[in-house]
C-alpha cells in the first residue's frame, strides 16, 4: 500500500477509513490488525466483546486488500472493521443474547443487517456485548461481564447495545449494529457520547435479529460521526419482503444531503419532557438549551411544542414491550427460569401478568399517540428534546443505576415509530458524555441527519474522545 | 398485587417452578405489571383501531 499511516488508526472513522483503503493509504490488514490489538489492550477493561472472531476478520481484511489492490470495489465500506450486538445473526458465531439460554446457539446465516454490511465491504470483527436478551442490564449473574463505559470504564455504558456503544466510544471500531425497543441504541450513544439512530420502523429488515418486541424492535447504526451513521444507514436500510414489518419506502442517499445545514428548518423544542414530566440533572437541561441555541444561531427556528406525557408513553411502551417478550420466552421462562439473570427474568416475567385487555388498551393509545406527534410534525421538521436525563452512573451502585435508567424521552418514539437520533451535547463536570436527541418524520431520516451534523459541526462533537488511551 | 392473587396468576401461566425457586422474582413481575394499564388514557371512541391496524393497506 502507499502513501503514510496516520499515527492512530483506531480513530479513523468509517468514511476517513474508507477513503484512506479506496486511495491504498491504509490496508485492511494493517487496519484490522491495529484495531485487534487495541481490543486485546483494552477489551479487558471494556467488555464490549463477548466473541472476537480475529481469524475471520484478519482472512476478510487479507480478501478485501488483494481485491482492493487488483482495482475491484465491493462498496462504500470496502475493508472497514464493524462490530455486530450479540443478539444479531453472524454465519458460524453463536448469537447468545448474552444469556446462558442460548450459550452454544450457532448462527447459519448472516441477518440481512449483516448481509448488506458485507455486500458493501464491511469486515466483522466479532460479537458484542448486549444486556441480556436487550432487557436485562447491567448484570454480574451472567456468562459474560457487562460492558463498560471508556470514558470511565466505572461507570456503565448504557444499554442495551452496550458493547455496541462502549467499542465504538472506545476505539475498538468505527461502527457497530445495535438494536432498540426501549432506546438501546440511543442509551449507549448517549451514555457513550456517540451517534446512535433508530430508524423509522420498518426502514431496516430485522430479519435474524433475536426479537424483543414485534412492533417495537428497530436495528440501527452506531458511529462515532454524523456522516458515518448516514453511510451505514445508506447500505443496511432496504425493503424485506421477509420480515413482516418491513416498509417499502424509498431508502438511500443520506450521507450525500448531510451538509445542507440548518437555515429555516422548523425545530420544535419538547421541553416538558425534561422540565416537567422527569426533570433532569440541571447540567443536562443546561446542555439541552445551549443546543436549541446553537441551532437558533445557525438560522432554525426553535420553537416549544407539547407531546403526550413520558409517563404515558413509557407505560404504553412497557405493556406492548412486556405482552410481546412473554410470548418469545414464555416457554424457557415455564422451563428453566434460573438461566436467565435476575433483572431479564424479573422484567421478562412481568408480561405474564398483564392481560389481553391491556394489550389492546395500549396499542389502541399507541394509535392516538402516533397522531399526535404527526401533528407536532406538520408544524415542524425535527423535535429536539432529551435523551437521558443523567450521565452515567457507577455500574456498581445498583440502587442509582435503578433510579437513572428509566430517567429517559427515549421509548416515546419506539411507541410511534417515528426516528430518532442520540449524540452528545456535552460533557458534564465529572467528565461524562451529556445527550441530545432529534427526532424527524417518517422516513425522513436525511433531515435528522442534517440538522444532527450542523449541530455536531458548530460544537466539534465529533472530534471529542474518552481518556482512555 | 394480594399474594394469592400473584401466585394464582403465576401458576395460570405456567410459572411453578419459577415460583418455587425464584419467589422474589416472580413478585417484583407481578409488582411491574400492576395498575400499569391506569397510567394510559382511555381512547374517547370506543371504536378506536389499534397499532398495528386491523386492516391490510394502512402502515406507517
Amino acid at each position: 500500500m502507499n502513501g503514510e499511516l496516520p499515527s492512530e488508526l483506531h480513530w479513523l472513522s468509517a468514511s476517513e477509513a474508507a477513503y484512506a483503503i479506496a486511495h491504498k493509504q491504509v490496508s485492511p490488514v494493517e487496519l484490522t490488525q491495529a484495531l485487534l490489538a487495541r481490543i486485546q489492550r483494552l477489551d479487558p477493561r471494556l467488555n464490549a466483546f463477548i466473541k472476537v472472531d480475529s481469524d475471520a476478520a484478519l482472512a476478510a481484511a487479507q480478501a478485501a486488500e488483494t481485491e482492493i489492490m487488483a482495482g475491484r470495489r465491493r462498496g462504500p465500506l470496502h475493508g472497514v472493521p464493524v462490530g455486530i450486538k450479540d443478539i444479531i445473526d453472524v454465519a458460524g458465531l453463536d448469537t447468545t443474547c448474552h444469556s446462558k439460554v442460548l450459550e452454544g446457539n450457532r448462527a447459519n446465516e448472516d441477518a440481512v443487517c449483516v448481509t448488506k454490511l458485507r455486500a458493501a465491504g464491511a469486515i466483522v470483527l466479532g460479537k458484542l456485548s448486549t444486556h441480556e436478551f436487550a432487557i436485562g442490564g447491567p448484570s454480574f449473574d451472567l456468562p459474560w461481564p457487562p460492558a463498560r463505559n471508556p470514558w470511565n470504564p466505572n461507570h456503565h455504558p448504557g444499554g442495551s447495545s452496550s458493547g455496541s456503544g462502549s467499542g465504538v466510544a472506545g476505539g475498538l471500531f468505527p461502527m457497530a449494529l445495535g438494536t432498540d425497543t426501549g432506546g438501546s441504541v440511543r442509551n449507549p450513544a448517549s451514555c457513550c457520547g456517540i451517534v446512535g439512530l433508530k430508524p423509522t420502523y420498518g426502514l431496516v429488515s430485522r430479519r435474524g435479529v433475536y426479537p424483543l418486541s414485534f412492533t417495537l424492535d428497530h436495528v440501527g447504526p452506531m458511529t462515532r460521526t454524523v456522516d458515518d451513521n448516514a453511510l451505514m444507514l445508506d447500505v443496511i436500510a432496504g425493503h424485506d419482503p421477509l420480515d413482516p414489518g418491513s416498509a417499502a419506502a424509498r431508502t438511500g442517499h443520506y450521507a450525500g444531503k448531510i451538509d445542507r445545514g440548518v437555515r429555516d428548518l422548523r425545530v420544535g423544542f419538547v421541553r416538558h419532557f425534561h422540565e416537567i414530566d422527569t426533570p433532569a440533572d440541571p447540567e443536562v437541561t443546561a446542555a439541552l438549551q445551549h443546543v436549541a441555541r446553537a441551532l437558533q444561531m445557525l438560522g432554525a427556528e426553535v420553537h416549544d411544542v407539547t407531546l403526550p406525557s413520558l409517563g404515558e408513553f413509557a407505560a404504553v411502551n412497557r405493556i406492548i414491550l412486556q405482552a410481546e417478550a412473554w410470548s418469545v420466552h414464555a416457554k424457557w421462562l415455564r422451563e428453566q427460569p434460573g438461566n436467565y439473570g435476575m433483572l431479564a427474568r424479573r422484567r421478562l416475567m412481568a408480561g405474564a401478568f398483564y392481560g389481553a385487555g391491556d394489550y389492546v388498551h395500549a396499542q389502541r393509545r399507541r394509535k392516538e399517540m402516533i397522531a399526535e406527534v404527526e401533528a407536532r410534525l406538520r408544524d415542524f421538521d425535527v423535535l429536539l428534546c432529551a435523551s437521558s436525563m443523567d450521565p452515567a452512573c457507577r455500574i456498581d451502585d445498583t440502587a442509582e443505576v435503578e433510579r437513572t435508567y428509566p430517567r429517559q424521552a427515549r421509548t416515546p418514539f419506539n411507541t410511534t415509530g417515528h426516528p430518532a437520533l442520540a449524540m452528545m451535547s456535552g460533557l458534564s463536570k465529572g467528565g461524562m458524555p451529556l445527550s441530545v436527541q432529534f427526532v424527524g418524520r417518517y422516513f425522513d431520516e436525511a433531515t435528522l441527519f442534517q440538522v444532527a451534523r450542523a449541530w455536531e459541526k458548530s460544537a466539534g462533537i465529533d472530534k471529542k474522545r474518552p481518556p482512555i488511551g | 398485587m394480594d399474594k394469592s392473587l400473584m401466585e394464582a396468576l403465576a401458576r395460570r401461566a405456567g410459572l411453578q417452578k419459577a415460583l418455587a425457586e425464584f419467589p422474589d422474582d416472580v413478585a417484583a413481575a407481578a409488582s411491574q405489571a400492576e395498575n400499569i394499564a391506569e397510567r394510559i388514557k382511555t381512547p374517547a371512541d370506543p371504536r378506536a383501531e389499534p397499532w398495528p391496524p386491523m386492516k391490510a393497506g394502512e402502515g406507517l
